[in-house]
């Protein structure tokens, strides 16, 4: 693997999704693909991990399924949406990565 | 939340279809993977494969999307019963010794809860068996809780209360000779009137039960026969209906065959009507003139529908008030005279009941003890297994299905624990069962059955649950902190605590249950030896009552004791030999109260004297060991002839105030005959152990006004039962038709009267003797995980030169600290627990000292011992090797 290509941290991928899903539904290979292309490549999804991911956080209610046909592909493919709890969710996500990417930053550059 | 639920109830529905979904979608995803390799320029074949690889394994996903879903929680019981079954049979002592403490427990409470279930709960035999009621008179001022109603009492309330009742019915019972081939039998002739079994709705398994008919006058006598007396007697014979036996000189027809169903308040071997009783018709014969002619009779009902057992109780005491306004003289003694009507079933097990629940309670303090003993049993196996669940951890396995993973092998374990208990309440059942019996005649209604099975499950589950819940919560594995760490593992300080507080509260338990066995056993030790007034070793009696066709006047009687006493005497062995019609303790014991009065003392402004009559013949007092402590005994010379005299004991000389009654005379019956005073004895606790002895009248047999059954004494200078034959024999060779029945030593009827007494108290020192085990061997096994835990400090310790005796000490301290603890939370506990036993307690209140002094040090010795091993193991600690693991 080279240094461009990170591995997500452990959680980041539930919040990569939540936002994804935010620009509309999407289904799982689209997810993977999107968040590669607006990462530029540098975040990698294992895409193994993504199929639990997703289920786990339908089970939580975050967000919802729906079998639909796929225009590009014509077939049919599950789509995910956000729901509503969803989108509180992903607030409250982001402001928690925020606070912390924020803190972590300004630790490293104090002791430079 | 709804959509959850949903997603949940289709989930569980439709498992199979998820997962095809959950395969097109992954087929989806690789399909599109493929695609965009192969516009990157890649062959099909090698995009696909490409794609699976990055994709990481098809199989791995399936299972991990699975796992999130909760969906098939069939699957996720079955795999987890798999995996506890294997980890249980890798650990066959921790196994073992959960299923027989738990097995102990269960089995206990099953037990006891098929005894409560059978005598206490479950609906009486009978159709409609909650509509039955008792009519109960009693005299609560005169100090009797039970007067017998008489006959024109029964037939008063029967009048009165037709809208209440749709029948009121009697019962008395009697003894009737069955002369058959072989030895003469003694048996219980319950009489009834003739709609008794139709009102209980009894039918009988053969023939009929009663008509109107056979009441008659004059009717021919018939007979029903229970059905242990037709199983025990005459081998179940079906081809008993229309047999014909002689009773009493009088041949009676058998109509009928009962069920097995108890009757209150005492089992018979047959039934008759009420013609059949002499006794009763010539009551009868006197109702107009007698209001309490023939006072000995039961009284049972059935609630007409829509009548509520509240209503029909206070009409029966307005009718008995009535009676006491109308037949103002027939109540004189009688103070507090009233009536009520009670539930069947309460007063059929009213003697059962406080020894039944104070049982229960003590199990179901075992079942208490038994989980917290096995709670501390898997807290400490699954400190040990950190290390696995560290690694499944590690491996994904979230901390629910951690728990669930705990909670199925300990509710595993509660299941193998009750099925355990069953076996082990199928296998005591029939012991327990004769235990019972001796309280109340529903002892044939206890069975296992839904019920109990139902109750065995359900206790089991929640058991499981319960000591598998409290390790399961406090263990928070760390995948790191574990893996890092070798060796053995180490109880944190939450757990320490946890485990010493079971320790402490198994002790507690322990302290309550070992109290309550401790109080009833020095109850009963106090109570066997209490001095009765008599001496009871070496003496035999045998019951020669005769019947009241043969034997009608007190000379027939005179004609079979003098010469049967005569010839005992002159036997070898035999020192002397007596009659008399009471035998201290023996099972027909009711005293038989009659009021006197005493010449020349005014009765007026005290209660008037009572005293229980008996008919002796001389050396009885001699023959049972009774001091005569004033005037003189019986003799020979005191005949028809003579003036009659009496001899009384200390308790009814009470009634003279400290003047002696030696010379004055008393009656019974308002100054018609006078009884002369000659002697006063000891007194005797005749019919219970715990009360001092009633006032006693004795009447010299040579005397007796009335026809007086009685036993024959014999004391022995050999063993007494070697002279049973003799008696029978001797009794037989002057009248071949008499049967001699309970044919006992003095000392067995104070055995069986001491019996239910000893066996509540042996059950519950066998429950606390359970209890205690289970208790000290969680201690060892606490006290030995800490030893384990410290190896390296004591080898330190040792190295640094350490006497083995202090690490010995140490060790041995920090368990009983963990039991004194326990000591005083539970001897806390018991002083409360006490109250509620306190009535059942002869001599001994519940704060004992002497109880508690020898249980604080028998506990404090045994936790000792307990210790003392683990600690042993501590000083033997090699340093070198305990410095070595670190």
């Amino acid at each position: 693997m080279t240094a461009s290509r990170l591995d997500l941290l452990q959680g980041t991928l539930d919040l990569l999704i939540l936002r994804t899903l935010s620009l509309g539904a999407m289904h799982g290979w689209g997810i993977s693909q999107r968040i590669q292309q607006v990462s530029e490549d540098v975040l990698q999804v294992n895409q193994g991990s993504l199929y639990p991911a997703l289920h786990r956080l339908e089970e939580a209610g975050w967000i919802d399924s729906e079998w639909g046909r796929s225009p590009d592909h014509n077939r049919q493919a599950k789509f995910y949406r956000l729901t509503k709890t969803g989108e509180r969710r992903l607030a409250e996500e982001t402001r928690q990565w925020e606070l912390m990417t924020t803190a972590v930053a300004r630790i490293l550059s104090s002791e430079a | 939340m709804f959509t959850r639920m949903r997603r949940w109830f289709r989930a569980v529905g439709h498992g199979g279809r998820l997962d095809d979904q959950m395969d097109q979608e992954l087929a989806f995803h690789l399909e599109l993977e493929a695609a965009k390799l192969e516009r990157q320029g890649l062959t099909p074949e090698a995009a696909r494969t490409e794609a699976r690889r990055a994709f990481g394994g098809v199989e791995r996903v399936r299972e991990e999307v699975r796992d999130t879903r909760r969906t098939s929680w069939v699957e996720t019981i079955l795999r987890n019963v798999r995996y506890a079954r294997r980890s249980l049979a890798r650990n066959p002592g921790y196994t073992a010794a959960v299923l027989a403490t738990l097995g102990l427990g269960i089995g206990a409470n099953t037990t006891m809860f098929s005894v409560i279930d059978g005598v206490l709960v479950k609906p009486l035999p009978y159709e409609g068996s909650d509509r039955l009621v008792l009519i109960r008179q009693s005299s609560l001022l005169a100090g009797q809780d039970d007067v017998l109603l008489s006959i024109p009492e029964l037939y008063g309330y029967r009048d009165q209360l037709a809208t209440d009742f749709e029948g009121l019915v009697e019962f008395h019972q009697m003894s009737f000779d069955l002369i058959k081939r072989g030895d003469p039998d003694r048996v219980a002739a319950g009489v009834v009137s003739a709609n008794f079994f139709d009102v209980l709705r009894v039918k009988p398994i053969l023939g009929r039960t009663f008509q109107a008919a056979d009441a008659a006058h004059g009717a021919p006598a018939v007979l029903l026969l229970s059905n242990a007396y037709w199983k025990t007697r005459f081998g179940g014979d079906p081809n008993i209906v229309g047999q014909v036996f002689e009773m009493n000189d009088r041949p009676h027809t058998v109509v009928g065959v009962l069920p097995p169903v108890p009757i209150y308040p005492q089992e018979s071997d047959v039934y008759m009507p009420t013609s059949a009783c002499p006794f009763r018709a010539r009551g009868e014969e006197r109702i107009a003139e007698n209001w309490k002619a023939f006072s000995n009779l039961r009284v049972f009902g059935r609630l007409k529908p829509g009548v509520t057992i509240e209503a029909a109780s206070a009409h029966v005491a307005t009718v008995a008030a009535r009676f006491t306004r109308e037949h103002a003289e027939a109540y004189r003694d009688a103070r507090g005279f009233g009536a009520s009507a009670l539930g069947l079933l309460g007063e059929l097990t009213r003697n059962a009941r406080p020894m039944l629940l104070i049982l229960l309670g003590a199990t179901a303090l075992v079942l208490l003890l038994a989980c917290a003993n096995v709670a501390s049993l898997t807290l400490a196996r699954t400190l040990n297994r950190d290390r696995e669940l560290a690694l499944r951890t590690a491996l994904g396995a979230g901390r629910r299905q951690l728990v669930g993973q705990l909670l199925t092998e300990s509710v595993m374990l509660g299941l193998g624990g009750g099925i355990a208990g069953l076996l082990l309440a199928a296998m005591t059942q029939g012991a327990l069962g004769t235990f019972i019996g001796r309280f109340t005649a529903r002892a044939a209604d206890i069975t296992i059955d839904g019920r109990v099975l139902g109750f065995t499950a359900v206790v089991s589950i929640l058991t499981g649950l319960a000591f598998g819940a409290l390790p399961a919560l406090v263990t928070r594995p760390g995948p790191a902190s574990v893996l890092r760490q070798s060796g053995a593992s180490a109880a944190g300080p939450r757990q320490s605590r946890l485990l010493r507080g079971l320790v402490v509260a198994q002790v507690a338990v322990s302290v309550v249950l070992l109290a309550a066995a401790g109080l009833f056993m020095t109850s009963l030790y106090r109570l066997a030896r209490v001095d009765a007034g008599y001496h009871a070793e070496h003496v035999l009696a045998a019951e020669i009552f005769g019947n009241f066709t043969r034997y009608k006047e007190p000379k027939d009687y005179l004609r079979l004791y003098k010469p049967l006493i005569e010839r005992l005497s002159q036997m070898p062995g035999v020192q002397s030999s007596a009659v008399g019609t009471v035998v201290p303790l023996s099972q027909q014991g009711q005293p038989f109260l009659n009021a006197f009065e005493i010449q020349g003392r005014s009765a007026i402004g005290r209660d008037r004297p009572a005293a229980d009559v008996n008919v002796v013949s001389t050396r009885y007092f001699e023959t049972l060991g009774i001091p005569i402590v004033g005037g003189r005994d019986f003799r020979e010379t005191d005949t028809t002839e003579s003036a009659p005299v009496v001899v009384i004991n200390q308790s009814m000389a009470r009634y003279w105030d400290g003047a002696d009654p030696v010379g004055s005379r008393v009656s019974f019956d308002k100054g018609e005959h006078w009884f002369t005073v000659v002697g006063v004895t000891g007194t005797v606790r005749q019919y219970a152990l715990e009360r001092d002895g009633v006032a006693q009248l004795f009447i010299a047999l040579n005397q007796s006004p009335f026809p007086a059954g009685a036993s024959v004494l014999l004391r022995t200078t050999v063993d007494p039962v070697s002279m049973t034959e003799v008696v029978r024999d001797t009794v037989h060779s002057l009248d071949p038709d008499m049967p001699v029945e309970h044919v006992q030593t003095l000392e067995a009827l104070r055995t069986n009267y001491l019996a239910p007494t000893r066996l509540t108290a042996m059950l519950l020192g066998l429950f606390a003797g359970v209890a205690l085990v289970v208790t000290l061997a969680g201690l060892t096994g606490v006290i030995g995980m800490s030893v384990s835990q410290r190896t390296q400090e004591f080898g330190v310790r040792m190295a640094l030169g350490a006497q083995p005796g202090r690490i010995l000490t140490g060790v041995v301290r920090q368990g009983l600290v963990m039991v004194a603890i326990g000591l005083a939370i539970g001897g806390i506990a018991s002083m409360f627990v006490g109250r509620f036993f306190r009535s059942y307690l002869y001599d001994t209140q519940p704060t004992d000292p002497a109880t508690f002094g020898v249980l604080a040090i028998a506990l404090l010795a045994a936790a000792a011992v307990a210790c003392a091993g683990p600690a042993r193991r501590a000083t033997q600690v090699d340093p070198i090797l305990a410095l070595r693991s670190e």
